[in-house]
């Protein structure tokens, strides 16, 4: 038997419940005891509280004004989830569909993480490499890079030397300069 | 109503984290400390960063720099070259580079804009300080006198570079003189489609022994020579060791033929592949630490490097090598250069780039006209 939550039973004892709800705990409350006690208690609960609503600092009919107000949004709220859910049955909507959420946003951070830091190199990667890339030169070493770049050049002209150094040739198409860069492998 | 607000903090959280990841900030020009001596012919007149970003990426923090400095000509002298060192601080390993600019006319109190594009990535928890440091390396004048701390040769290479575009100027002004002006366009034309077809490889260079080759097929391969019959200097016999597209540690034997000693020698070194197709792969220059080389001696170009070949992306597997001397210097500091008659053989003119000088003219005449081009022959 599934028995309903304190919430319900309390909203029932104060009569505030919906008159669907307040059928469906009525009926649920004819056969089971438990429940039956449950709503007694806060039945004496609440026999209790207008003599405590005398005392002068506590604004307590104000107070219980307020939680009475957030009840009814509350259970607006679950009435509206509920009729959805009972719309389109899902084993997945709850926190099953919370839990894949927030895997996939894990993943993709972890994801970015990877792909954004610079991989750990093994020794060979760190040993210093020359090369020309796109719209320049560059010196690598490891997660270490030193570039020369030309970007928007035409007609770029790369040149080695086995002394361990690679340079570019171009002419600046700014300054109509023509500009030699080098990088040194060392 | 709470699937919208599902993807609502999806969203958010998605930005959040890229925003985490990439922290993009401007970089300022006190970064860049540039350094010129008391004396030096060149002084700033403005230095701008533009568009100059640091970005973190995780544990890596890569710079983006642009910048654009304004230097003028303080001397009486006229300016042919300038060459800056560039060096990233604080890069391990290095992270040095130098940024020159041959074929210069820069008279006196005349301005010289330039420009230096830089990527760095360097770790990010690095301390403070400037991220790159410019030092004017040298200035090389008209009248081929040299100033600077020359701690990267600049002299050399400046010097080498005015005197090819000493000779390709006579040369094509030479054309323009014996075949007109359509003589001079047909020439210059030639140029053009030569550079639009050599076919540039792709090289990596590393220091010292590659790791990733295999080291049961590699075997010497001896150089062939092209000779210049007026070069100073003859090349005798030369190896390399080759293992599918890598060569490495290549060494040429060379006699000096002339009657002064010679202190620096470079080799330009063409590579053919198995089908015969033949490419500039580089140069073989003498030891940092120069070599005197006295008359009718012999010596040895020597490098512990590895050059690894490719075009577009496909290993090129060499087949044949060959050499030819591309430059000497003279302990007195006098350069020379092949002329355009060593350059007019066939293997040369399909391999060879032009000299920076020639890759100006055409660059010239496409972007201003022939008439822009002889005007500007007729400044020299």
């Amino acid at each position: 038997m599934r028995h309903p939550d304190e919430t319900k039973l309390a909203l029932h004892s104060s009569g505030d419940l919906g008159w669907f709800a307040g059928w469906r705990t009525e009926r649920h409350l004819a056969r089971c005891a438990r429940c039956r006690d449950e709503v007694a208690g806060f039945r004496e609960m609440r026999e209790t509280l207008p003599a405590l609503a005398e005392l002068p600092d506590v604004q307590w009919n104000r107070l219980a004004a307020e939680m009475r107000a957030n009840i009814r949004l509350g259970l607006a709220a679950g009435e509206c989830v509920g009729d959805a859910a009972e719309d389109v049955p899902s084993p997945l909507f709850g926190k099953a569909r919370a839990v894949l959420a927030f895997a996939s946003i894990f993943t993709l951070v972890v994801t970015g993480l990877v792909l954004e830091r610079p991989a750990p190199s093994g020794s060979a990667a760190r040993e210093p490499i020359a090369m020309a890339v796109d719209n320049g030169i560059e010196m690598r070493a490891g997660n270490q890079g030193f570039g020369l770049m030309h970007a928007g050049a035409r007609n770029v002209i790369n040149t080695v030397s086995a002394a361990g150094t690679l340079g570019a040739r171009y002419v600046d198409p700014q300054s109509g300069y023509v500009t030699m860069t080098k990088v040194y492998v060392e | 109503m709470w699937n919208s607000t599902r993807r609502l903090l999806l969203a958010v959280a998605l930005a959040g984290a890229s925003a985490g990841f990439a922290q993009d900030t401007a970089i300022s020009s006190d970064a860049v400390q540039i350094n010129l001596p008391p004396n030096s012919p060149l002084t700033i007149r403005g230095v701008t960063m533009g568009n100059s970003r640091a970005t973190a990426r995780g544990a890596a923090l890569s710079l983006d720099l642009h910048m654009a400095v304004t230097l003028e000509n303080k001397s009486n002298n006229r300016i042919h070259g300038v060459m800056l060192r560039v060096v990233a601080q604080e890069v391990v390993l290095g992270g040095k580079g130098s940024v020159a600019y041959p074929s210069l006319n820069v008279g006196p109190g005349e301005i010289l804009p330039v420009r230096i594009d830089m990527q760095l990535m360097r770790p990010s928890q690095v301390a403070n300080g400037p991220l790159v440091q410019v030092d004017l390396d040298g200035v090389l004048f008209q009248d081929l006198t040299f100033f600077g701390p020359n701690r990267l040769n600049s002299q050399r290479t400046l010097t080498a570079c005015e005197m090819e575009a000493r000779r390709d100027r006579e040369h094509f002004k030479r054309v323009l003189a014996q075949n007109g002006r359509n003589g001079l366009q047909a020439e210059i034309l030639q140029s053009m489609n030569r550079q639009a077809e050599s076919a540039q490889l792709a090289v990596t260079v590393k220091r010292g022994r590659a790791t990733t080759g295999a080291a049961s097929s590699e075997h010497a391969a001896e150089f062939a020579f092209l000779k210049f019959p007026d070069s100073p200097v003859e090349p005798l016999k030369g190896s390399a060791q080759i293992s599918g597209n890598e060569a490495r540690s290549p060494r040429i034997e060379v006699l000096n033929r002339s009657n002064k000693p010679v202190k620096y020698v470079e080799m330009g070194w063409i590579v053919s592949d198995a089908a015969g197709r033949q490419y500039m792969a580089g140069s073989l220059p003498s030891a940092d630490n120069d070599v005197l080389l006295p008359p009718s001696r012999a010596g040895q170009l020597l490098q512990e490097t590895t050059l690894s070949f490719s075009v577009k992306g496909q290993p090129v597997s060499v087949q044949r090598m060959m050499g030819f001397v591309s430059q000497v210097e003279f302990a007195d500091g006098k350069i020379w250069v092949p002329n355009r008659e060593n350059l007019e053989n066939a293997v040369l003119l399909k391999v060879l780039p032009p000299s920076p000088e020639e890759q100006r003219l055409t660059d010239f005449y496409r972007t201003r006209g022939m008439d822009a081009l002889i005007a500007e022959l007729n400044k020299f």
